[in-house]
């Protein structure tokens, strides 16, 4: 346990190094050269940007946390009750499974200002625009997940007169968790995406408008500054992900389980 | 006596290893708990089995011996219900087999052990499977594994064992519910040659302790010379047991006994035999 935590760091300690020293590379480029902030500020002007204007950033971020978050949560569920379906229906999985899949192709994204006539500029559109790119990956991994049981411990549990029920929640739902974790993995950014663009195209908060606004200002050390906030958080989303994906699919050596579809 | 029974003693009488031992006799005698009559499996046109027809008496070791893809998992796997049959009878105590039940144990080529539940909790899964109480049968699953020499590994998952010992634990999982059959598909083919006569001796140690009627699917000569008191021969064009063959050795066995010419005569019998059945 203990050379594992230290593995894990001295893996760490490598990207995190050289992230550090491109950030001090950056900071003398930008001074040496010249290059005015208004182009590209340093990183010390945009940590500088973040502390002076937390109250801002966080005033943004929130909203925007708050419906990927719950795009996510609404994606997960009803992607994995989807691929439920799809599992356990040949009709549906024969008719919809494939429309999903060839779904995959469409740049759903340019979805984005239909759903603003459609539901406003409110939080609704946001919300269904992190759904719709979110919910696809999610349901693809999970019904892989759910059918890609060996036809031998199938055999095994029916011999032991196994019911469907049973084999559903002690063969295919623990089978189906590392693929369900690939799947949430995929999604979680794709939801980050969703609620960003749609506040790109309207929306009176978020940080997505932030960035867009920072933009329009010209202000550009507070734009990279919500960037900053925002791939901070992402990140934070993605570890918690992460983390519970340990703790849960610990029968798996390592986690490269990520091959999955993705958007 | 039926007239086949009649038949198969009086061939196993004019074997060169003179009479059968009294041991022998006894078991073909009481009824069988396993009978197969007439039994033929089509797969479209495809005639995969052809009229099999053998008792399997308590407590006996029987093998199955024939090429890969001549059908004898096919066999097995209708005697476990898992696959339905075209024609015939397939009996088990005197009751049809229409599908799986509780008195079969399966031991498969693979271990399929579930990868996230421990040694022990994948011996116990038959008993959730049927229901039954756990707690009831935690003490009996240790004991088995304490047998095939795995206990230590009880709280170990399935990934942390070598071949062998995942092969060891899926033995334990077929004998947990007690079945008075177990039914074997080539349970040993996927283990390197070493490591497969020790399984052997370690079947037949653990069979000795705990008396089933076992059917066992090989296409190992050697193996099914060693393990069984009967070899049936199965042959390729047709799908159907060409030879029966009585296995006359004092148990127990040892890895030992490979070398005698005794058990030598019966290899050579049994290949050609098979070679035999390949000619057709």
């Amino acid at each position: 346990m203990f050379t594992k935590t230290r593995n894990f760091l001295v893996e760490l300690g490598w990207p995190i190094g050289i992230s550090l020293a491109m950030l001090a590379l950056w900071e003398v480029a930008v001074r040496e050269l010249g290059i005015r902030s208004i182009i590209l500020p340093p990183p010390s002007e945009i940590i500088d940007a973040m502390i002076r204007r937390h109250e801002l950033l966080l005033a943004h971020l929130w909203p925007s946390l708050y419906l990927t978050v719950l795009g996510f949560a609404l994606s997960v569920v009803g992607g994995i009750a989807v691929a439920v379906l799809i599992t356990y229906s040949s009709i549906l999985r024969k008719g919809f499974y494939p429309l999903i899949v060839v779904s995959q192709v469409i740049p759903k994204i340019s979805i984005a200002p239909l759903f603003i006539v459609w539901f406003g500029t409110g939080t609704m559109s946001s919300l269904l625009l992190a759904v719709l790119i979110a919910f696809f990956p999610m349901t693809i991994n999970s019904a892989l997940g759910f059918q890609s049981i060996d036809e031998d411990i199938h055999r095994m549990a029916r011999t032991f007169m196994g019911t469907r029920w049973q084999i559903f929640w002690k063969i295919r739902m623990p089978n189906a968790l590392p693929y369900i974790f690939s799947g949430m993995k995929i999604s979680i950014t794709l939801a980050i995406i969703g609620v960003i663009v749609s506040e790109f195209v309207a929306s009176q908060e978020g940080i997505g408008y932030l960035i867009k606004l920072a933009g329009g200002l010209l202000d550009t050390p507070l734009m990279m500054a919500a960037i900053a906030a925002l791939s901070i958080s992402g990140l934070i989303l993605y570890g918690l992900i992460v983390l519970a994906e340990k703790r849960t699919v610990y029968w798996q050596m390592t986690t490269d389980a990520d091959g999955g579809a993705g958007g | 006596m039926n007239s086949r029974l009649r038949a198969s003693v009086m061939r196993a009488a004019i074997l060169p290893t003179d009479t059968m031992s009294a041991e022998n006799l006894r078991q073909r005698l009481s009824p069988p708990v396993l009978r197969i009559k007439a039994v033929r499996k089509l797969y479209r046109e495809l005639e995969a089995i052809r009229n099999v027809s053998f008792d399997v008496a308590a407590c006996e070791f029987v093998s199955v011996l024939g090429p890969s893809g001549c059908g004898k998992s096919t066999l097995l796997m209708m005697v476990a219900g898992l696959i339905d049959k075209t024609d015939g009878e397939i009996s088990i105590n005197g009751t049809p087999v229409i599908g799986p039940r509780p008195e079969v144990g399966v031991v498969f080529q693979q271990p399929v052990l579930l990868p996230w539940r421990t040694v022990l909790d994948n011996v116990l899964f038959p008993i959730e499977l049927l229901k039954l109480s756990r707690a009831k049968y935690v003490q009996r699953a240790m004991e088995l594994l304490a047998m095939a020499k795995i206990d230590d590994f009880a709280h170990r998952l399935p990934r942390q064992l070598s071949g062998g010992m995942r092969q060891r634990a899926s033995i334990c999982r077929a004998l947990i519910h007690d079945p008075s059959i177990l039914l074997m598909d080539e349970p040993f083919s996927a283990l390197d040659a070493i490591t497969r006569d020790e399984m052997g001796v370690e079947l037949l140690r653990i069979w000795q302790a705990n008396r089933k009627t076992v059917i066992f699917v090989t296409h190992s000569i050697r193996e099914a010379a060693f393990l069984s008191d009967r070899v049936l021969v199965m042959g390729r064009r047709p799908a159907t047991i060409i030879e029966e063959m009585v296995i006359d050795l004092p148990r127990p066995r040892h890895i030992a006994m490979m070398e005698d010419e005794s058990f030598n005569q019966y290899v050579r019998k049994l290949r050609k035999a098979i070679e035999a059945g390949h000619v057709h």
